[in-house]
């Protein structure tokens, strides 16, 4: 049966093919706009850890300003990072199945065989668990051991992008770069990895570029590298030197902890908490205890990664395929009307009300299907034309806006739900038109 | 005027009806809210920056050499960029306005953070950074060669004069001439105001005190700088291939950090978000209103084909063709109407939804008063074509079958 209503639908389209489009243009419309939209809205709300993302933890402390708010917005917040002090605090603790901390640095790397131009290298100092806790996909070679954490060695991990500038893409386990005044050896390279949002780094920006080389964190007081990235301060205190610098209530790290039972979390927040009443005694910490262990997901949404700018437009985008559809309505009505005097005739001839009720709706769902395909590529093309639009001053273009085919699918999806919804009641409507009328006419 | 007949008719066909106010309303409320939050970006993106911000590129030079003469390297550089043709000036800086990268502090009127106070965005820079960056001074002059100084030490300290905006200048000082004043870190470092900005943006567009600058006269410590260089208007791009050429010849044992960046790029990269929210919400604007249009213009010809005999017959009767014509834009006034009434409900209560769930600003009343003008001139002129038509029936059609 139902593929005889397939025919019937594409009889009826050959009738009216300048109505039949119409009505195919202004649900791809609707759907493109949703397209687009869904797709800068999905990709900020994605969760990059997956399952993992339950187990991994960001305490938060709040060790700001006893008068000001670490958020003007949401007062009830702590800080996004942490300070020195703090990051290594958290990280001493032997609660966690695996733990990291790390920041962003930066500065000129050169190869000495003078084999590579010198460059600028966004590196990221972390510790060796950072690998095993992101699941970091390996190229050649792998992380550094936990005893390279501690010494620490002059050992380096490169991204894939940044091995193919400085070797040309080949096996560079063992060979070394220069990085203020010392050799460090690498002994790893990353595959392509990229994890969108960039969830252990929100605070400089949750679309902000990958780093291209990883060194153990200890080298950052040795080396007196600064952050790269956000710092925030907000108490006056003398600051001559590093060591200064790095005692101070300035934040600017992050840690992260892996803790695979309930148990662990609980023990682990009781151990932040028990740490922050420890420091008051010591005059630090002047504000109410306030502190959070988020997982991935939570992490995120504290960070309001999905912008309130994505949700809006998601819902205008919505709200505008309501009215592309109010407008199908309006056709599909006036065109089964038009055709009453042939369902009048197959009701004469023996079909149900039912019958040309489910023959009409399956017209409705055929052109949604079309109206989702087309409007599906018109996304893809709104997608692709704007990320060249913002692509020439927004490295972050191609990330904020990715193609991801799940998105083609559940638009013809919601376009082929729309499309029946639609077509309820025209459908309705001309089932229970009584046959009669139409025969005597003819 | 005939309201009754047209009500009954309106009855006879409901759902067309209904089905065109309903998208009235719907469209209402897109309408006015997504034009009223355009609107808003629109005049956020549109502020000016105070500089010359068509003309200017900049681009960090990072020294990794040990023992490198750092403060040579700046000296020779920007007496190379300062003669070559097309460039009006250059100055080294520790960060760029527009950029939405830099660094602020909080400032005071009196020591030990007393008085009144300020964060303010500072950059560290020279002598040359009101002509490079093309801001205009409304009080006070520029720096002094003398004025600047190089501190390789992290010590905080400030270089004793700077240049403030009159953003800064207002929150600090009111409506007092802030020239020759002297104001505090807070450490209590003084520091005299030598020049007053007219106006000047700094790093951070989405912040609201980012009209608060200062300007100090220290190079950047750490072997690392930005360069700014204003160029001639219409000459940048020529400027900036041929800087980079130029000072990698001067001195190949430092880094030029490419891609050499212009100041419009930075703004649009810092605006980017705000644009495409105007974007998106202008195209789905002009695609409703468009949808709106034909949805009228649809069910007016429906209704017109539908009722011939009628008109054939209020022809014959002796109806005019103006009389069809009103009685046809009048349907479509009442529909209008109707979808126009339920619309502000709609478009209130959407704009009030926005602005809590969003943090958006309320919506402007102005705004909905406009788009209740604007739709009843859309849905006439969509239905002016098929009344037109309406009105050539024949009354001879009342006489016919079909």
């Amino acid at each position: 049966m139902f593929s005889y209503y397939l025919r019937l639908a594409l009889a009826s389209f050959r009738r009216n093919p300048g109505l039949t489009a119409l009505m195919i243009f202004a649900i791809a419309l609707g759907i493109a706009v949703c397209m687009v939209t869904l797709t800068s809205y999905r990709a900020a709300a994605h969760n990059p850890a997956g399952e993992r993302g339950a187990v991994l933890f960001a305490p938060s402390v709040d060790s700001w300003d006893p008068e000001n708010s670490y958020d003007k917005d949401n007062k009830s917040l702590a800080p996004d990072l942490l300070t020195y002090r703090d990051a290594k605090a958290l990280y001493a603790s032997d609660i966690p199945d695996r733990k990291l901390i790390t920041y962003r640095t930066g500065d000129i790397y050169t190869r000495p065989d003078k084999g590579m131009d010198p460059h600028y290298i966004p590196t990221r100092m972390t510790s060796r668990d950072f690998f095993g806790m992101f699941d970091v996909p390996f190229l050649y070679g792998g992380p550094w051991d936990g005893k390279a954490d501690e010494g620490p060695e002059p050992v380096i991990v490169l991204s894939k992008e940044e091995n193919k500038k400085a070797f040309g893409g080949e096996n560079s386990v063992g060979k070394t770069l220069n990085w203020k005044g010392r050799e460090f050896r690498i002994v790893g390279v990353l595959d392509a990895w990229e994890p969108m949002p960039k969830f252990f780094d929100v605070s400089n920006g949750a679309f902000h570029e990958m780093e291209g080389a990883y060194v153990p964190f200890a080298w950052g007081p040795i080396l007196e590298l600064g952050s790269h990235g956000n710092t925030n301060c907000w108490k006056t205190e003398t600051i001559n030197n590093f060591q200064d610098f790095l005692n101070s209530e300035c934040i600017w790290f992050a840690a992260w902890v892996e803790l695979r039972t309930s148990e662990k979390q609980r023990a682990y927040k009781a151990y932040m908490d028990n740490y922050v009443l420890d420091q008051k005694k010591h005059g630090r910490f002047p504000r109410p205890l306030n502190n959070y262990l988020y997982d991935v997901d939570g992490w995120l949404k504290r960070n309001k990664v999905v912008e309130d700018d994505n949700k809006a437009m998601l819902t205008l985008a919505f709200a505008f395929l309501a009215v592309c559809l109010v407008n199908t309505v309006g056709l599909l009505l006036a065109k089964f009307l038009n055709a009453a005097p042939i369902a009048g005739v197959r009701r004469a001839l023996g079909a149900s009300r039912r019958d040309i009720f489910w023959q009409h709706l399956t017209e409705s769902g055929v052109v949604a299907l079309a109206g989702g395909v087309v409007g599906g590529i018109l996304g893809v093309l709104g997608i692709w034309a704007l990320r060249a639009w913002y692509g020439r001053f927004v490295d972050e273009a191609a990330r904020v806006l990715p193609f991801d085919g799940k998105n083609f699918l559940i638009v013809i999806a919601i376009a082929v739900t729309a499309g029946l919804l639609a077509g309820l009641y025209p459908a309705w409507r001309i089932g229970r038109a009584a046959p009669a009328s139409y025969l005597k006419v003819q | 005027m005939e309201i009754r007949p047209i009500l009954s008719a309106l009855m006879r066909n409901r759902a067309g009806a209904i089905l065109v106010a309903l998208q009235i309303a719907i469209t209402l409320a897109i309408v006015v809210n997504a034009v009223y939050v355009t609107q808003q970006r629109l005049v956020h993106i549109g502020r000016p920056s105070g500089m010359d911000d068509q003309n200017i590129f900049s681009f960090w030079v990072n020294t990794y050499e040990k023992d490198y003469d750092y403060l040579g390297m700046v000296n020779a550089d920007m007496a190379l960029l300062r003669q070559m043709p097309g460039v009006i000036d250059a100055t080294p800086m520790s960060q760029m306005p527009l950029s939405g990268s830099g660094s602020s502090t909080q400032f005071y009127t009196q020591p030990d953070k007393k008085g009144e106070k300020s964060p303010a965005n500072y950059y560290l820079t020279d002598d040359h950074a009101v002509q490079s960056l093309g801001v205009k001074l409304s009080a006070g002059k520029t720096f002094n060669a003398s004025d600047v100084e190089y501190k390789p030490t992290q010590e905080q300290s400030w270089a004793p004069v700077a240049i403030i905006s009159t953003g800064l200048a207002k929150a600090l000082f009111k409506d007092e001439p802030a020239l020759g004043k002297t104001f505090y870190d807070d450490i209590g470092n003084p520091i005299r105001v030598v020049g007053v900005i007219e106006h000047m943006q700094g790093s951070w567009v989405g912040w609201d005190k980012v009209d608060r600058v200062m300007l100090t006269p220290r190079l950047n410590p750490g072997g690392s700088t930005m360069y700014a260089i204003r160029t001639r208007p219409g000459e940048i791009d020529r400027v900036m291939a041929d800087v980079e050429v130029a000072l990698r010849k001067r001195d190949p044992n430092r880094v030029i950090a490419t891609p050499i960046k212009k100041m419009s790029d930075m703004k649009l990269q810092s605006y980017a978000g705000d644009s495409l929210m105007a974007v998106t919400l202008s195209t789905v604007t002009g695609l409703v209103l468009v949808f709106s249009a034909l949805g009228i213009f649809g069910l007016a010809t429906f209704n017109v084909n539908t009722r011939t005999r009628q008109i054939g017959t209020r022809r014959a009767v002796g109806a005019r063709k103006r009389d069809i014509v009103r009685y046809f834009m009048t349907e479509n006034w009442l529909i209008t109407s109707i979808g126009v009434l339920v619309g502000c409900c709609l478009a209130l209560g959407a704009g009030f939804w926005l602005s809590t769930q969003y943090q958006l600003p309320r919506l402007d009343l102005y705004y909905l008063i406009g788009g209740v003008l604007g739709l009843w001139v859309v849905g006439q002129l969509a239905a002016w074509q098929p009344s037109r038509k309406a009105a050539k029936v024949s009354p001879a059609m009342a006489t016919r079958t079909v």
